[in-house]
């Protein structure tokens, strides 16, 4: 038995010419809330189709529980999913629709409907057993499709962007109900989204796509602060992206500032920095014991918790920097942009960013 | 849902939209003319019918013994065709929709073929297959066989009406999402289990919507009964005996009145039942990119194995009919010959007859279908249920009961209009107006009205927002139902059968009296003239129009 719930070995997919998944290995371990988070059409929902079963890869294994399931039809799977448009039966009632994979499964009666019963409890849609879908709101027709893929217990829970037919304010309830309710039952999830917020405040891994490749695979807090390539860390939030070049040490040298990064980066080889605007700060006169990098403020905009700034340095760049709780001070004019050196975060120009 | 019912409380009913109508003559005049129209057109015909025959006449319809089984037959035969070729165009519509069978866009277009010409071709090809002297049964078997009836009939109208059923049903599969099936097999379900509790489930509405409208149009038919029936008389050529042999216009009305019961019983069960019960607007748009494959490998040879058959039915009969259209005489003499051709096509008027009488249909319906559902659609206004009722009316009466109707009316008086071509167009107008009105309809339902409030507030008014804005995002919906209309109406048969005249005869009557009297090969070069004849239409009409309607995806 393997440590892992699911594995994807060397998978490969071709739409006709277009080669949409490329070389992608992962590993979810039980019980994993795991995210497909990317710009639409980098392959996520492909992905997860191909786990469903809807698609085959070309090439490359998918092992659910140690078994080789990537000829298996569909239905012979116990992946559960979550459509996007629910794709909820409009002809049964919500009893019918939660119940209706385990009638296929020959689940006795009794049985059938203790879990039914559990399901639509956890789904708070007690009494509702009786409705059609087209007599729900949005939100309630969420809750069922959910519940009825809970019911059938699945090796892993597949949700093909749930979320995305919901209103803001619901969005934001769900995910967290969602959340409590996969780690309450320990269920192997996987989630795709193109929302950055859902991927990061839900899961333990996040799988970063672009163009059919993985970029990054890691939890949130290595997503968001140490980036593999420049792809990820101007995807998520938003940051500001240095070019850099080596000298054989740990020191890059950014217009006046020196950098100490994680690794000494070879003599000529190009780097790119990755500064988030919320570690920066604004100082009319060079801080010591920082990085000091002297701008203009050319504009700036006010966001609630925060005053964003626009500084321009002397190599042209517009550094984004976010100043929060700022009262009512706002600054104008020539200043100096210091934060310390490890808020800086090295990223080594990889090959795949260079793929346009 | 919320901003919908803030948005709806503007003032309603019929005060409030008598007042908005009187504030806008141009509009009102529009409705009265339109109201005008269906008073004397529709309303005016049907209730004269009704008035005709007398008490006498009711009495012996009822107790006749050849009506009552005249109408017995009618019930029957329709209902044994309408069955066969609703299970036949399921399974097709459902191997070309659900499986990975090889040939689906060959299946396709064949089976489309049969509806460039009239319904009675089928019958024609049955009598040169497997009549008397049928090329089947008498030249290559030597049988002396005789399957003129009941038998015949249920065999010619389950494959004259099979197109219609695979076309309506092959809609009605179209409609249902992907996605509940793919979610289906996400839960386990498999083969016929899926099948059973979903595709069937979700698709009876629509089927039984298609078997009221397959049911409608072999109840009507009236050519394949005459040629293939023999004795087995159906209340369609039961009527026409009455009228045009007998010259009993009371009995004629009678009996049409009978075929017009079950066919308005239909037209509301369809209209207020099955409506209301259909799940095809709540299911969502189907995702892109995922073809559903529901059926297993057995199943899929099987259907593949089924759909071959009827293809190669549909091709023997369109064969054996361009055969006898180019040949001395089939069977006999297998000489090449253009003589049939230039005698039923060329030196014959009915081609260009019909071909004018079906552009003018083809064009009022479109034009007067637009404005129609612009009013029923855009506007509100006291009768505006009533305008919709009687625009979609025509779509369940059979043709021989309009055309009936017709000259009953429009025999004499300031309106007389017996033997002329406008009677025939109006016939052809009034069974086709369903369609152009439908498809209007349906193509501005999907305009937003957003649109065209946007044109407003550019600045552009009413007319200038419609022609605009409104009539190129119609194009299509329009170009199809003016190709249709123009079809349907050159192969009908029923609707022009009492219409017509020695001075304006038209092909498809042409095709039926010459398989009736043994012209066979004459008949058969006629209707190859109007296969040719829709064919070149439409290419004219793709060429000026520019459009990208493929026929064959209609």
């Amino acid at each position: 038995m393997s440590e892992y719930v699911l594995e994807l070995k060397d998978i490969n997919k071709y739409f006709g010419n277009s080669h949409v998944i490329k070389n992608v290995n992962m590993n979810i371990p039980k019980g994993a809330f795991v995210t497909f988070l990317g710009p639409s059409g980098c392959g996520k929902t492909t992905l997860l189709r191909m786990i469903a079963g809807f698609y085959e890869p070309d090439e490359g294994q998918i092992l659910l529980n140690g078994r080789n399931i990537e000829r298996i039809p569909p239905y012979g799977r116990n992946t559960a999913m979550v459509f996007q448009e629910y794709a909820l039966f409009p002809h049964m009632s919500v009893y019918e629709n939660v119940s209706y994979g385990l009638n296929v499964k020959g689940v006795g009666k009794d049985e059938i409907k203790k879990r039914v019963t559990e399901a639509l409890e956890l789904m708070q849609l007690q009494g509702m057993e009786n409705r059609y879908p087209n007599q729900m709101s949005g939100g309630q027709q969420q809750r069922v499709a959910v519940a009825r893929a809970l019911v059938m217990n699945p090796e892993a829970l597949l949700l093909d962007e749930p979320l995305s037919n919901l209103d803001a304010k619901l969005r934001e309830s769900v995910r967290v109900e969602l959340r409590q309710i996969q780690q309450k039952m320990g269920l192997t999830t996987i989630y795709v989204t193109h929302d950055q917020s859902e991927a990061l405040s839900m899961s333990d891994m996040i799988v970063v796509m672009r163009k059919g490749v993985i970029h990054q695979i890691g939890t949130a807090h290595e997503i968001y602060f140490n980036p593999k390539t420049t792809f990820v860390a101007d995807f998520i939030g938003t940051t500001n992206l240095l070019k850099v070049t080596g000298d054989g040490s740990n020191i890059v040298k950014y217009l006046e500032g020196s950098i100490k990064v994680y690794k000494d980066v070879p003599v000529g080889q190009g780097c790119v920095l990755s500064v988030r605007p919320e570690c920066l700060h604004l100082a009319t006169e060079p801080v010591d014991g920082v990085v000091n990098i002297a701008g203009e403020i050319t504009d700036k905009m006010f966001l609630g918790e925060k005053l964003r700034y626009f500084v321009k340095d002397t190599a042209g760049l517009e550094w984004i920097v976010d100043i929060f709780d700022p009262g009512k001070k706002e600054m104008a004019g020539k200043v100096y942009i210091n934060f310390p050196s490890e808020k800086a975060w090295l990223i080594e120009e990889a090959e795949i960013d260079k793929e346009e | 849902m919320s901003e919908k019912t803030t948005a709806g409380r503007e003032q309603t009913g019929w005060r409030s939209e008598l007042k908005v109508l009187l504030r806008e003559p141009p509009l009102l005049i529009s409705i009265l003319v339109v109201f005008a129209l269906f008073g004397l057109f529709i309303i005016y015909p049907f209730v004269k019918l009704l008035f005709i025959p007398s008490a006498e006449d009711w009495q012996l319809a009822i107790t006749g013994k050849e009506f009552v089984e005249a109408f017995r037959n009618t019930l029957f035969s329709s209902l044994a065709a309408t069955t066969t070729a609703i299970i036949f165009g399921f399974i097709y519509a459902y191997a070309i929709n659900y499986t990975n069978m090889p040939c689906k866009r060959f299946f396709q277009v064949v089976a489309l073929l049969p509806t460039m010409a009239p319904s009675v071709v089928t019958g024609l090809a049955f009598i040169m297959l497997f009549g008397r002297r049928g090329f089947i049964t008498w030249n290559i078997l030597h049988l002396k066989v005789d399957l003129y009836g009941a038998f015949g009939l249920w065999v010619v109208q389950t494959i004259a009406f099979f197109p219609l059923a695979y076309i309506t049903i092959s809609g009605v599969l179209k409609s249902i999402s992907p996605n509940l099936e793919l979610a289906a097999q996400n839960l386990g379900a498999k083969g016929w289990y899926l099948f059973r509790t979903v595709t069937l489930k979700l698709a009876t509405p629509g089927l039984a919507s298609a078997f009221l409208l397959v049911g409608i149009n072999s109840l009507a038919d009236f050519g394949n009964p005459m040629l293939v029936g023999g004795n087995y008389h159906v209340l369609a050529t039961e009527a026409y005996t009455q009228v045009v042999g007998a010259w009993n216009l009371p009995m004629g009305a009678t009996l049409s009145v009978f075929l017009v019961v079950p066919t308005i019983l239909v037209f509301f069960v369809q209209r207020y039942y099955l409506e209301k019960h259909s799940y095809v607007t709540v299911t969502g748009k189907p995702v892109a990119g995922l073809i559903r494959v529901t059926a297993g490998p057995a199943a899929t040879w099987a259907m593949f194995a089924f759909c071959l058959f009827l293809c190669s039915t549909i091709i023997l009969i369109l064969g054996v009919v361009c055969l006898f259209a180019f040949t001395e005489a089939f069977g006999y003499d297998f000489t090449f010959t253009m003589k049939h051709f230039i005698e039923g096509v060329m030196q014959s008027a009915v081609m260009k007859n019909s071909w004018v009488a079906a552009m003018s249909t083809a064009s009022i319906t479109t034009i007067f279908g637009i404005a129609l559902a612009f009013l029923t659609i855009r506007k509100q206004f006291p009768g505006r249920v009533l305008m919709d009722f009687l625009a979609m009316l025509p779509v369940s009466l059979p043709g021989t009961f309009i055309g009936m109707a017709l000259i009953l009316a429009f025999n004499d008086g300031p309106l007389a209009m017996t033997g002329t071509l406008w009677i025939i167009i109006l016939g052809m107008t009034l069974r086709q107006l369903p369609v152009g009105y439908r498809q209007a309809v349906a193509g501005l339902k999907q305009i937003e009205k957003s649109l065209e409030q946007a044109s407003t507030n550019l600045g552009a008014n009413s007319f200038t927002t419609f022609r605009k804005v409104i009539l190129p995002m119609l194009k299509n919906s329009l170009s199809v139902s003016f190709v249709y209309s123009f079809m349907k109406s050159m192969n009908t048969l029923s609707t022009v059968i009492f219409l017509i005249s020695p001075e304006w005869n038209l092909a498809s009557i042409n095709i039926m009296s010459l398989s009736d009297h043994g012209f066979l090969a004459t008949a058969s070069a006629t209707a190859v003239g109007m296969v040719l004849t829709i064919l070149i239409t439409f290419g004219i009409v793709k060429l000026i129009l520019r459009d990208q309607i493929n026929i064959f995806d209609l």
